[in-house]
């Protein structure tokens, strides 16, 4: 994009302006120099005085919470009416879903599949759903089906105009990007706690942790679209005098269709996400499925569940996504114009005649001749890969401690802790300038001030952890985007590769962590390389996902024109393609590591420890511990924004791009 | 019930295909599927039996927690199964996680527990109990249980000087616990960090070349046991009895120093001072403050409810070996123990 802005300055004047970015540049490393030896000499342990007091004041609102629940006009008027409302929602949605019972869930799901997306969608959608039923408990996975529909419901109400008004400002969008970045990476067991003194237990909570961590993709891809609508169209639609309403609703968002599309999509993938997790409040949902199963050891039976989750996941996605393909008509199919209304009637006819008959006949519960018990034969796979692979596996694992994430983090450890915060300014200088220097200094500088938690034999700064954290973070993204890339060119490239590739992308990014902590435990021991593992494999499809959109977003004429000029295949995506498809291909990198971050609280389940496991504490030990999980919590988030407008940058700077 | 894999994948298809050709057309569609309906019926008939009692209920439902082990909702399905048949009274089990379990009870969405381990609920107990009083102490449930360090059996064979805390002061032998993540050292290896643990303090105090390792969740933790028992490699945990791991698993358990007045104070203060062994834990039953309001006789039901570690044991075999449901095991067991459940009745 940015290739195209060359500006047509006199030679003498650029030459000044190089000239005097030069000296500043070299001002800047004189400073960076000084704050290097000072970093050395003065402290090598984070200084006491630094500390922000955070963890006491979470603590402290914790406890004031918990004293005044039952009395506060805040929770009379406000939680109180609002966990009311979301239990209301979901009762509608239940008595919904059982007025249609089974046939009727299934009917409409391939109907809206059909109408939305043609009739492979419709038919995807409906044996997604009826394999649902199939492989596991229908009536549970109903339940995670309503607080899923009112989740994503509240999610896209509340994401797509936050989405539209970031991408109308550039202040709004730094703003947002940290309370997103927080909602994301902060991890669910830091506000577990408080959300069920807000909200209670059960239904209404699990649909508030949901939304939160639901709502970012909703609003990001939607100003992402927007903010990507070609100057041209936007031309086109001002020089026929539409406002700026009329632009939006008639231009910006039809073009951006796509992209918000697929943040619809990653809305229903990340809600998936934490089903699992929710049902911890309580849900009685297909979730607690999978954790009786973990409890007991029962892959399969944990597995299957797991999948019943993924598939409902699949049905929701193929009926809202639909394939690629047919998108151009999917929402004028939607509007009622002649030729759609007779199929219309149909598709409503097939929903009246499912739910017809299953009242009729009085179908309440999933037949049982219909189900499928594919837990022992995933019991059996399993058992198989433990016990082929795991000397293979234990080998990996012990060397990549050993000789990979243990002397990054000794060697980020032994730096005093301010040569790190300068070290890490000075990338940021080099990737932007001085704004972004002083910002992930800030973040730096911020983890070192929450303070110190017990441990060993005395207190261990949350620094030290977030170093242990940050070793096992850069060795995750590095296999991720080793592993993440090659397979987005390749499906950005090939359709039938995607087509592949997508159910597993699927699986992957929605198959509860919780169902595979056993098989990866017995693969690879507890402990970091665990962890790691766990977080490449939730990280890795959304890096695909990214890159190979951003390989089909690329307009023909370019690619057309370098293949006219006789440009080879693999010629025109080097030279072509790849370029143009850079920025999508850097948000994808930036999505694995969120997604890395994001798992840092899985990884810490397995043995990762870390400043997931003193996030984990907030859950664990809420009455004692919660305020230091909310420190370990938010280094995690600091990390985080560090490493993420690093990236950033490096995807805009106009200099990262010399050659 | 079930038929055969190929029979099942069959009417699958079917299934499938009748619903393609609902796509198109449907009247076809009431042909195909109505051939299920017959099965579907008779297979609805059957399921009753997992979820609720055969008894009558009316009024408001009592809700019970349980948390995610065997002991937990067998006490609470025994007391579902009473309450029902003997006041009337519907009761409700929500499958929750133990912390969360407190804020139910806080607020009466939950009206009580039967299974809490005092040693993981200190700070719960001092909030809710003693604190806001909104939360009431009913009674010892009757069972105790205790944690403790375990190594598996065939460890303490080879090395017998490993069956106490002692032998881990040797080391070399300490050595043989070690992995990647301990280095030199032995690895102890902890759980889920939202159990009690005083094993970071006992290390340090004792003086024992071990590095302590938390794998983070219950799961983690058992996954290593099978491991270390299917590859005869030599694992040092915290673990605890009862547990459904103990019947499947020889685990030994290592001997620490006694429990003294002193350890017990060092506990209490937060000192950093703890140098024994776990104290016992006697499990307790909490309720909603409001619950003697709501439902007087339920309440008092709950607090004369009591098992012993045997019945409980019992009850839990039914379930950990024999597979069965816990609300079936819960009423096999009360069938044939009607005195014991007469003496919980009020009057």
């Amino acid at each position: 994009m940015s290739a195209v802005s060359v500006e047509a300055l006199p030679e003498q004047e650029s030459q000044r302006v190089a000239d005097a970015r030069r000296k500043r540049r070299y001002t800047a490393f004189g400073a960076f120099a000084v704050l290097a030896v000072v970093a050395v000499v003065v402290s090598h342990e984070v200084p006491s005085w630094l500390d922000l007091d955070i963890q006491k004041r979470a603590q402290d609102a914790y406890k004031w919470t918990i004293n005044n629940r039952q009395t506060s006009p805040i929770f009379k008027y406000f939680f109180e009416p609002l966990k009311d409302l979301l239990q209301w929602m979901f009762d509608v949605t239940m008595n919904v879903l059982e007025f249609l019972r089974w046939p009727g869930v299934v009917a409409l799901t391939g109907a809206i599949g059909w109408r939305t997306g043609g009739l492979r969608a419709g038919v995807a959608g409906a044996a997604a759903m009826l394999g649902v039923g199939m492989i596991a408990d229908w009536d549970l996975a109903m339940i995670t089906l309503a607080i899923m529909l009112v989740a994503v419901f509240i999610a896209l109400v509340l994401g797509i105009p936050l989405g539209i008004w970031t991408s109308r400002s550039d202040r709004v969008e730094q703003v947002v990007r940290i309370l997103l970045d927080t909602a994301q990476v902060l991890p669910i067991f830091v506000y577990f706690s408080p959300v069920q003194v807000l909200f209670s237990i059960q239904v209404p909570p699990a649909i508030v942790v949901t939304v939160i961590y639901a709502l970012p993709p909703a609003v990001r891809l939607t100003n992402h679209g927007l903010r990507n609508v070609p100057v041209v169209m936007n031309e086109v639609g001002e020089s026929f005098g539409a406002n700026s309403r009329q632009q939006l609703f008639k231009v910006q968002l039809p073009v951006a269709r796509r992209t918000i599309l697929l943040g619809l999509n990653q809305v229903i993938m990340m809600a998936f996400g934490v089903v699992v997790l929710a049902s911890l409040l309580g849900t009685g949902d297909l979730g607690q499925s999978v954790l009786t199963g973990l409890q007991k050891q029962n892959v399969g039976d944990a597995a299957a569940a797991g999948l019943g989750i993924v598939l409902l996941a699949i049905a929701l996605d193929r009926i809202t996504t639909g394939e690629h393909k047919h998108s151009f008509n999917r929402w004028a199919a939607m509007l009622p114009k002649v030729p759609a209304r007779t199929a219309r009637a149909i598709a409503v006819g097939i929903v009246v005649v499912a739910v017809a008959l299953a009242h009729l006949f009085d179908w309440t519960e999933f037949p049982a001749w219909l189900t499928v018990d594919i837990a022992a034969p995933i019991d059996s796979a399993v058992e198989w890969v433990q016990d082929n692979l795991g000397d293979v596996t234990q080998a990996i694992s012990d060397f990549l401690v050993t000789n990979v994430i243990d002397p990054i983090y000794q060697f980020l450890l032994r730096l005093p802790w301010f040569l790190v915060v300068v070290a890490i300014a000075f990338i940021g200088f080099m990737s932007k300038g001085w704004r972004l220097a002083t910002g992930v200094g800030l973040c730096m500088v911020l983890i070192a001030a929450m303070g110190t938690i017990p441990g060993g034999g005395g207190r261990e700064a949350l620094w030290d952890i977030a170093m242990n954290t940050l070793s096992q973070v850069l060795v995750a993204i590095a296999i991720s985007v080793a592993i993440a890339l090659p397979l987005g060119i390749v499906a950005g490239r090939s359709d039938a590769f995607e087509r592949v590739l997508r159910p597993f992308l699927d699986v992957a990014q929605v198959l509860p962590a919780f169902v595979y902590l056993i098989p990866v435990v017995f693969l690879f021991g507890i402990g970091r390389s665990a962890g790691v593992v766990a977080c490449v494999i939730y990280a890795v499809p959304p890096c695909i996902r990214l890159t190979s959109l951003g390989m089909r977003e690329v307009p023909h004429a370019p690619r057309e024109a370098a293949t006219s000029f006789g440009a080879t295949g693999p010629q025109e995506m080097r030279m072509v393609q790849l370029p143009l498809a850079r920025k999508s291909i850097l948000l994808g990198i930036n999505q694995t590591l969120m997604m890395v971050l994001a798992t840092v609280i899985i990884a810490a389940l397995i043995g990762a420890g870390g400043l997931g496991l003193v996030a984990y504490e907030a859950t664990a030990k809420p009455n004692i511990k919660l305020g230091q999980g909310v420190a370990g919590g938010l280094s995690i988030v600091l990390l985080a924004i560090m490493l993420d407008r690093i990236t950033q940058a490096w995807g805009t700077s106009k200099q990262g791009g010399n050659q | 019930m079930r038929s055969s894999g190929t029979k099942r994948l069959l009417f699958a298809g079917v299934a499938i295909a009748s619903l393609l050709a609902a796509c198109g057309d449907d009247s076809e569609s009431s042909d195909g599927t109505s051939g299920g309906s017959e099965t579907t019926a008779a297979a609805s008939g059957d399921t009753s039996g997992s979820g609720g009692t055969a008894c009558e209920t009316s009024g408001d439902a009592i809700t019970l927690a349980v948390n995610p082990w065997t002991g937990s909702a067998v006490n609470a399905y025994v007391a579902k199964s009473v309450i029902e048949c003997n006041l009337g009274t519907p009761v409700e089990i929500v499958d929750i996680d133990e912390n969360a379990t407190w804020v139910g009870l806080d607020d009466g969405s939950i009206d009580a527990v039967l299974e809490v381990w005092p040693s993981g609920h200190a700070a719960d107990y001092e909030t809710y109990v003693t604190g806001k009083k909104s939360v009431v102490d009913i009674g010892k449930l009757g069972p105790s249980a205790k944690i403790g360090w375990y190594v598996p059996k065939f460890v303490v064979d080879e090395h017998p000087e490993l069956a106490t805390w002692e032998g881990f002061k040797d080391p070399e032998l300490a050595k043989l616990f070690a992995t990647a993540e301990s280095g030199d050292l032995g690895q102890f290896t902890m759980g889920d960090p939202s159990y009690v643990t005083y094993d970071e303090q006992i290390i340090a105090n004792l003086e024992l070349p071990l590095k302590y390792v938390v794998a983070g969740s219950e799961a983690a933790l058992l996954t290593s046991i099978d491991k270390a028992v299917a590859d005869k490699t030599p694992i040092l945990l915290q673990f605890w009895k009862p547990h459904w791991k103990q019947l499947e698993v020889e685990l030994t358990e290592v001997k620490l120093p006694d429990v003294t007045d002193e350890c017990l104070a060092s506990a209490a203060a937060a000192d950093g001072g703890y140098a024994c062994d776990y104290p016992v834990d006697e499990l307790y039953k909490a309720a909603n403050a409001g619950l003697e309001a709501k439902n007087a006789k339920a309440f008092q039901l709950l607090s004369a409810l009591q098992l012993t570690t045997e019945q409980q044991s019992e009850i839990a075999g039914f379930v950990d070996r024999d597979g069965m449901s816990a609300a079936d095991a819960a009423q096999k067991w009360i069938d044939a123990n009607a005195d014991v459940v007469k003496a919980w009745i009020p009057a």
